[in-house]
């Protein structure tokens, strides 16, 4: 149900792999759906540093706000632009052209600590 | 599902969701079961004249088979609810206030009452569902059931054997009308009209598009936007109180406040950023002086940007630029006039 080649957070967001150090990161299609049509979506700026659990930017829905939270520690190297004009795509393809930031991490090893396919089901299941 | 005022209510439907739903009506029709609102009548010799001085709007402006947006205020001036006022007869009047206001209403009007005037609380007697958009005469002409009739106004009549209220109200801004069937015949009657609304290119419609359609209007909401706190001339609402009644609660108090002027009154805003006002967020002028707070905000699906009503000082004027403190964030937003999109009613 949820892809398999990605990591998760207990904060339903989606961490994938796409270079030795560097990932992507947004938001589970649990998070989307919960949140419904997404409107606004507001991120960190490429340079800016980010720690595990702090809040980095926001995804506002036409019925609530909630906080973006770095999955990892690293650098941000990139972040979607598109989403700026066309938050809705998060919404259509959250695991896709739905990303949000891409990091480099100060160390890989710690992707090992976040949820696999599994783990983050029976998450949801249990939440 | 959201809990209301005690009633379970749809945020948005299944395959639906707030933007889909709100072009529906805007572009379509869009059907709403809003049978939580509350549902009253006040019967017996003088119950017209009783309402009238007992709501601020004047009673005397329409006929029977017309309704009427009014309003409930306490002494001071507070409102106790916004609702709709339908006149059925001299002695025959039924009254449609918010679900978590009802109570309100009905406690305030039967301590009032003089002998011989009834007031009884009928919320689980009738549902309320809403057909809402430009395909809304449509609907109502392939079900077979009243249509045209003129703003406001309301015909009883009965689909399938079971009697129906069928009145040309809403608050979409839309062209459309408000069914009053009974209870019991209400889930018949969705099922009835779902299947024309889908017909013609709708869909149901939950509380979430509900508020960005009213919002984009400019229509306030009880509880945000008027309140024990917010007054009728602070909201610009004064259009629906009889200023020359002679008697009303509240009446004197709003009086002096029409003729001293406000301190701070409803205005619009409109985010020139990517800014979305909400609720309780601070306003500011272009020297940074907090002139007042938004009471309702939301993302306009319709203008796609973010609107918002706000209680600022009277002294604040139109085109004005103002600041909006979200959550830490600026947004630069220009004062308008609502509303914020050119439909009508009518």
């Amino acid at each position: 149900m949820y892809p398999e080649d990605l990591k998760y957070t207990t904060d339903h967001e989606w961490v994938r792999s796409v270079g030795e150090a560097t990932v992507r990161f947004g938001i589970t299609d649990y998070a989307q759906d919960a949140l419904g049509d997404i409107v606004y979506v507001s991120l960190p700026d490429v340079g800016a540093a980010l720690a595990t659990g702090d809040p980095c930017g926001e995804v506002e829905s036409t019925k609530s706000v909630s906080d973006l939270y770095a999955p990892v520690t690293g650098t941000v190297t990139g972040r979607n632009e598109a989403l700026g004009a066309t938050p809705e795509v998060v919404n259509a393809d959250a695991y896709g052209e739905g990303w949000m930031v891409e990091v480099e991490l100060t160390d890989p090893a710690q992707l090992e600590a976040l949820l696999d396919s599994a783990a983050y089901a029976a998450h949801v299941a249990s939440s | 599902m959201a809990d209301f005022g005690g009633w379970e209510m749809p945020i948005e439907y299944p395959d639906g969701g707030v933007l889909k739903e709100h072009a529906a009506v805007r572009e379509r029709v869009g059907l709403f079961d809003v049978s939580h609102l509350g549902k009253m009548q006040v019967s017996g010799p003088g119950a017209r004249e009783f309402v009238n001085r007992q709501f601020t709007n004047d009673l005397s402006r329409i006929d029977p088979g017309q309704a009427q947006y009014s309003m409930l205020c306490d002494v001071s001036g507070g409102v106790v609810d916004d609702l709709i006022v339908y006149l059925r007869t001299d002695s025959d009047v039924f009254v449609v206030p918010n679900a978590a206001n009802t109570a309100a209403v009905v406690e305030q009007l039967t301590a009032a009452a003089p002998d011989g005037v009834t007031v009884e609380d009928q919320h689980t007697r009738f549902g309320v569902l809403a057909v809402q958009g430009p395909r809304a005469d449509a609907v109502m002409q392939s079900l077979g059931l009243p249509y045209g009739h003129e703003y406001m106004g309301f015909v009883e009549t009965d689909f399938q054997g079971a009697p129906v209220i069928v009145c040309r109200t809403g608050y979409t801004g839309e062209r459309g009308y408000e069914l009053l069937p009974t209870w019991e015949s209400t889930p018949a009657l969705w099922d009835a009209v779902m299947e024309v609304v889908a017909a013609e290119g709708g869909r149901p419609v939950g509380l979430g598009a509900r508020d960005t359609l009213r919002t984009e209007m400019g229509y306030p909401l009880h509880g945000q936007d008027l309140s024990s706190t917010i007054s009728p001339v602070q909201a610009r609402a004064g259009w629906a109180v009889g200023w020359n009644k002679p008697e009303f609660p509240g009446r004197s108090t709003l009086l002096a406040e029409k003729e001293a002027g406000p301190r701070r009154r409803l205005f619009g805003l409109l985010a020139t950023d990517r800014g979305i006002p909400r609720p309780h967020m601070q306003v500011k002028d272009a020297a940074g002086s907090i002139i007042g707070e938004v009471t309702s905000g939301t993302f306009s699906p319709t203008l796609r940007t973010g609107i918002g009503l706000a209680l600022l000082e009277s002294s604040t004027s139109e085109g004005m630029e103002v600041t909006v403190d979200v959550r830490g964030r600026p947004s630069t937003m220009t004062v308008v006039r609502p509303p914020f999109v050119d439909v009508s009613p009518r």
